[in-house]
């Protein structure tokens, strides 16, 4: 009898023991991060659900202790009877949950929670995780069933490294195309598993207290080696870095990598990409019979010379930048277009224009850069407007909890918005005495800070600072989120998208090609003509847009190009350069689109053909805004149809002049398309646009001409 | 104990959906029509609402003085407008409404519709979305959602308002799901949706020729069918309704009789309602008729009931929304149409109990009403209260969330599903609302 008392004595005890050591930090709040008890959808809402309130993915732990062991007059735990408490019945769904049911009464997570309150619900002392390691980080998955066993680990409070694979909280950023497999049974040998569920390259998120870090795994688009039929046979070894990142890829992944674009479409492409205009029609032809074997670079150097090149980045930049005019009030809209112009033409770095945009400070009459703080209508969006644009980084999340997905907290958000509290915005641009933001965690002024860094002093004037963590020059945020950004330019889709969005979470697809080409953009000045040229003259820029069957599904690794439609602004200047009859923007006061600097006027045929000017700077690359009414007025407006009408127009002057089919089909896909038709083709068209009747005669080439503007061949880049 | 293989996601919620989940993204995240259409299987009972009839009025329009009349209060709070009894006994809505008084059998009215927004950007979205806004999400508006995830018509867009949408737009949901603007007043003689007609000389024979030319420039060669396989599938819609008598003639306000065109009353909005109902008739399944002046911060009498000075009988926003309103229900009804087509006259909150200073009322959302007909509804009933002076709901609160819920539940769409944004971030259609007890 004595013994018998002893050993269960002795098990008590050990079992007191071990629950002793379940850690409230460290393990029951990861516990309902994981059940998605304290997501944003659940009692981690702002105001809680069924008055049950948490803090958001477990960020405050003492918050939650309160919540949990002592508010409601500590029913939620019930530590005489632990089975009974609320906090067990209601995930059991022993009581009515609004969340439904998360697990069952003997599955491991309620004996946990059991276990801790019938160990007295202690919150036990804080923890602090110093690091999380997951392994393996990155993995490429070549044979089905495609998937790898996986441990996480953590340092916690500097002791060694312990395995805490089931208490993180697994997030798959595609669920459709990823997933961690539970095993069936906990034992020594049962793993976590992360499956892919297709092919590509997927990222799983792991959370685990205060810190998220990503976990890649790939998967082969094509199985088995590479036909060498299929893989280009022009240069034996990628020279510029940009090729060899992409090959690298491209290999891993076993994508083919399509042939090279001819080059009529190289021509037309680099010429849209880097000014905004088609190729003029008397170069083309010069170029594609040149036997010059630097043809290329001679062409890509004068188009960054050009004037067209100014106009276009000025566009660009004045997109970014969200300038616009106010009412009553146009002189800062021209003084700061006039200005950015210049900075375009001069070449300057883009670290000075940024140093200057932030720093500048004067009447916005005369001053151009001080035109910067006049975009936003106050601190937040200053600071978000700055963070978004020149680091790549959304703060937006953080001015109400920590961003789920980054490390960015509320003292963050509201610190840094604190660093432009001051400024008066009228058309003095400049520091005022006074002027703060309130910071809500604390209802106090905000302390200034730069994002993920120490406080800084209230008083004084901080955006030189701000500058310097943009340039630091061991991680330049500037250099990345602008290269990132050139490349986007160059090939319709960032390294990382969206281009204002760049975070731990969200990983480059080629991260050590972004750190490479920021590296090199830093290095040369910050200067775009220098990054842009590299990507112009690179292998992967002069790539077909046609596909293969093993990578037409690619639209990532850039095996092949991807043509995007081109914005409204360049489509209505080709449109009036092919058919040589300009439009007119009476507001603006110019005649190409690409001179429409002001998103705050009117610009009828623009608007009607999706103009994107929005507020936050049009950073998606998938904002075309092209619909229903757009597309009526291609068919049936005035935008081409009077065009090709007008007796000025290029069509009606070769008409007159007598030019015989051939002839006017040769020009205009020469025009429109910066090709030269072939014969066979020329022969095809006469068939079918020739006509005896001088009237449908016409009617026929305006049909093709209409075409011709019509075509993805045209309307896309 | 025996588990089966779980995915791990932060919201529990997710593993029990996670069927509908998968078929919402294809290959590489981009979402294709089908795809997400074939996902959208109706749950349960077969929807009765093919389509939606939305009158918003813009501004806030005041519940006192439509359809939570308050006779006993004090007479600061009262109001200048009588109450007048319904064709349901017990009912009593504005003087300014007899017309619709005649119909209110076929009208469900929510007295108790509740919201914390009073700002009209924000009010706005949250009443067109069911969302409280957010700067880091843009929620779809109804007619989005019933655009992408809806069944209708081909030769017309799915989604169009008259005249403009204000805001009600797609949001994340992309350029796929914005709505067409008609724009103009279908009012107007020789009123034309801009860019539907023909451009002179260039007619439907014209048409499918460049359509055949430019699938040869973009293909080289290859047959007409195998061409049109390929397009792309904007410019097919849009030459389908250009080239079809039906999406024209939808537009031609003119092939209305003149009697039809009298019951729903000569001015803008009774018009746009008509053509509302020409537009559901020919498998739209949602139409935004945008009705704005409501924000009336002063003179209720002119702006409400008169519409100019000394106007007799008054011309004001609540006789021209009652003659469109009820004329609209009641057309709908004897075409046979009304129990398919949810009609709902709403705006983004109403109006302060007390008069101010101008004659007129200030913003209000903690309290306003909202009128349903049709779509499977039960006529003839009044849902909800508000206080003895219309400043509170003393009686089952409604919330936008809760509208949004039972929108989308008539119209046959889950309003549990998930969406997920351009950024992978996943989004419930509906979060927070239930079905408006009473409703059907």
């Amino acid at each position: 009898m004595i013994s018998i008392h002893f050993a269960s004595l002795l098990a008590v005890a050990a079992a007191a023991l071990s629950a002793d050591q379940i850690s409230f930090d460290a393990q029951i709040v990861p516990l309902l991060t994981r059940m998605g008890c304290n997501a944003g959808a659940c009692h981690g809402a702002a105001a809680g659900r069924g008055e049950f309130r948490l803090s958001l993915l477990g960020a405050d732990p003492a918050a939650d202790h309160m919540a949990i062991a002592r508010q409601f007059q500590g029913r939620r735990v019930n530590r005489t009877q632990p089975g009974e408490s609320l906090l067990l019945r209601k995930p059991t769904a022993r009581l009515e949950h609004g969340g439904g049911q998360l697990f069952e009464y003997d599955d491991p997570e309620a004996q946990l929670l059991r276990q801790w309150i019938a160990s007295g619900a202690r919150r036990g002392p804080p923890v602090r995780l110093s690091s999380l390691v997951v392994i393996p980080q990155e993995t490429l998955l070549k044979e089905p069933p495609w998937e790898i066993g996986i441990r996480v680990l953590a340092v916690l409070d500097g002791a060694s490294p312990i395995d805490v694979t089931g208490r993180v909280t697994f997030v798959p950023t595609d669920p459709a195309a990823v997933e961690v497999v539970v095993p069936q049974e906990l034992s020594e040998d049962s793993r976590y598993r992360i499956r892919a569920r297709r092919r590509g390259q997927h990222v799983v998120l792991v959370r685990y207290l205060d810190q998220v870090v990503p976990a890649e795994v790939s998967v082969p688009l094509n199985d088995g080696p590479l036909n060498d039929a299929v893989v280009e046979t022009q240069t034996p070894a990628p020279r510029h870095f940009v090729d060899q990142q992409i090959q690298r890829k491209l290999d891993m992944l076993r994508i083919p990598r399509s042939p090279a674009a001819d080059e009529s479409t190289w021509l037309r492409r680099v010429s849209l990409d880097l000014t905004g205009r088609l190729p003029e029609p008397q170069r083309v032809s010069a170029f594609l019979h040149s036997a010059d074997p630097r043809k290329r670079e001679h062409f890509v150097d004068q188009l960054l010379h050009s004037e067209a090149f100014i106009d276009y980045w000025t566009w660009t930049f004045a997109r970014w930048l969200r300038l616009r005019s106010f009412p009553h009030e146009r002189q800062p809209l021209a003084t700061y277009a006039a200005w950015l112009r210049e900075e375009i033409a001069a070449d300057t770095g883009v670290d000075e224009i940024v140093r200057q945009l932030l720093t500048t400070d004067g009447d916005s009459h005369v001053t151009g850069p001080a035109n910067f703080s006049r975009m936003v209508p106050e601190a937040r969006s200053h600071a978000e407007m700055v963070g978004e644009l020149f680091a790549g980084i959304r703060l937006g999340c953080a001015n109400c909890h920590p961003h789920p997905l980054d490390r960015w907290t509320q003292d963050d958000y509201h610190g840094f918005a604190a660093i432009f509290a001051r400024l008066a915005r009228g058309r003095q641009v400049g520091l005022a005495a006074r002027g703060e933001v309130t910071n809500p965690r604390t209802n106090e002024p905000a302390i200034p800070r730069i994002p993920g860094r120490q406080a800084l002093d209230p008083h004084g004037d901080h955006r030189q600072e701000v500058v310097a963590w943009l340039l630091d020059p061991s991680d330049s945020h500037l250099a990345r989120a602008m290269a990132n950004r050139l490349w986007q330019g160059m090939f319709g889709r960032g390294l990382v998208e969206p281009v204002d969005d760049l975070r731990l979470t969200n990983p480059p697809t080629h991260p050590e090609l972004l750190a490479e080409l920021a590296r090199d953009f830093a290095l040369h000045g910050y200067r775009i003509r220098h990054t842009l040229r590299g990507l112009a003259l690179s292998e992967t820029y002069a790539t077909s847009a046609d596909v293969l069957p093993g990578n037409r599904e690619d639209d990532r690794f850039y095996s092949h190009a991807t043509p995007r439609r081109l914005e409204a602004a360049l489509l209505v200047d080709a449109i009036s350069d092919v058919t040589g009859i300009c439009e007119s923007f009476p507001e603006h006061g110019v005649e190409r689109a690409i001179h429409v600097v002001d998103a705050a006027l009117p610009a009828v045929v623009l608007d009607a053909l999706g103009r994107c000017a929005r507020i936050d700077g049009c950073a998606d690359s998938a904002s075309r805004s092209f619909g229903v009414a757009s597309q009526l007025q291609l068919m049936n407006g005035e935008v081409i149809n009077r065009k090709l009408q007008d007796p000025a127009g290029r069509l009606s002057q070769m008409i007159a002049r007598g030019d015989s089919v051939r002839e006017i089909v040769r020009e205009w896909i020469l025009v429109a398309l910066s090709r030269e038709a072939t014969a066979e083709e020329l022969n095809d068209w006469e068939a079918i646009l020739r006509v005896a009747d001088a009237q449908q005669q016409r009617e026929r080439l305006e049909d093709f001409a209409w075409s011709l503007l019509n075509s993805r061949a045209f309307t896309a880049r | 104990m025996q588990r089966d293989d779980r995915r791990y996601s932060c919201d529990a919620r997710m593993r029990r959906r996670d069927a509908i989940q998968i078929g919402i993204l294809s290959l590489w995240g981009l979402t294709s029509i089908d795809s997400l259409r074939a996902a959208r299987a109706t749950e349960g009972r077969r929807a009765r609402a093919k389509g939606c009839i939305l009158l918003w009025l813009d501004g806030g329009p005041s519940h006192l003085e439509t359809f939570d009349l308050k006779p006993d209060a004090p007479a600061e709070v009262r109001g200048p407008f009588a109450p007048i009894a319904t064709k349901v006994p017990g009912i009593q809505i504005s003087e300014l409404l007899a017309n619709t008084a005649q119909v209110i059998d076929k009208v469900t009215i929510i007295r108790s519709m509740t919201s914390p927004l009073g700002e009209h950007g924000l009010a706005n979205r949250y009443l067109l979305t069911g969302y409280e806004p957010s700067p880091l999400i843009q929620y779809p508006s109804y007619g989005s959602v019933v655009a992408r995830f809806g069944n209708g018509t081909d030769l017309l867009p799915r989604y169009i308002a008259v005249p403009e949408a204000g805001w009600g737009g797609a949001g994340f949901l992309g350029t796929v799901a914005e709505p067409f603007a008609v724009k103009g007043d279908p009012a107007r003689e020789g009123f034309r949706v801009p860019d539907l007609d023909f451009y002179p000389e260039v007619d439907s024979a014209r048409l499918l020729r460049r359509q055949a030319l430019m699938q040869r420039i973009d293909r080289g060669v290859g047959t007409a069918e195998e061409a049109e396989a390929q397009g792309d599938p904007l410019f097919q819609q849009v030459l389908r309704m250009v080239t079809s008598p039906v999406a024209k003639q939808a537009f031609d306000m003119d092939q209305e009789p003149v009697s039809i065109r009298a019951r729903y009353g000569s001015r803008t909005f009774g018009q746009s309602c008509l053509l509302a109902r020409r537009l559901v008739e020919r498998g739209v399944p949602f139409v935004t008729v945008h009705s704005t002046g409501w924000d009336t911060h002063s003179d209720l009498v002119l702006q409400l009931k008169e519409g100019y000075t000394g106007a007799k009988p008054g011309v004001g926003l609540i006789p021209t929304l009652d003659q469109g309103f009820s004329a609209l229900v009641s057309d709908l009804a004897d075409r046979g149409l009304l129990d398919e087509t949810l009609v709902i006259a709403m705006g983004e909150f109403g109006r302060t109990p007390k008069i101010n200073a101008q004659g007129g009322r200030d913003h209000w959302p903690r309290v306003f009403s909202v009128v349903l007909a049709g779509g499977g509804i039960r006529g003839g009933q009044v849902i909800g209260a508000s206080d003895r002076t219309g400043e509170s709901p003393a009686d089952q609160p409604v919330t936008p969330a809760d509208l949004a819920f039972s929108l989308y539940t008539l119209l046959g769409i889950d309003p549990h599903q998930e969406l997920i944004t351009p950024e992978g971030r996943p989004v419930p259609l509906n979060q927070g609302g239930q079905m408006i007890q009473g409703l059907i």
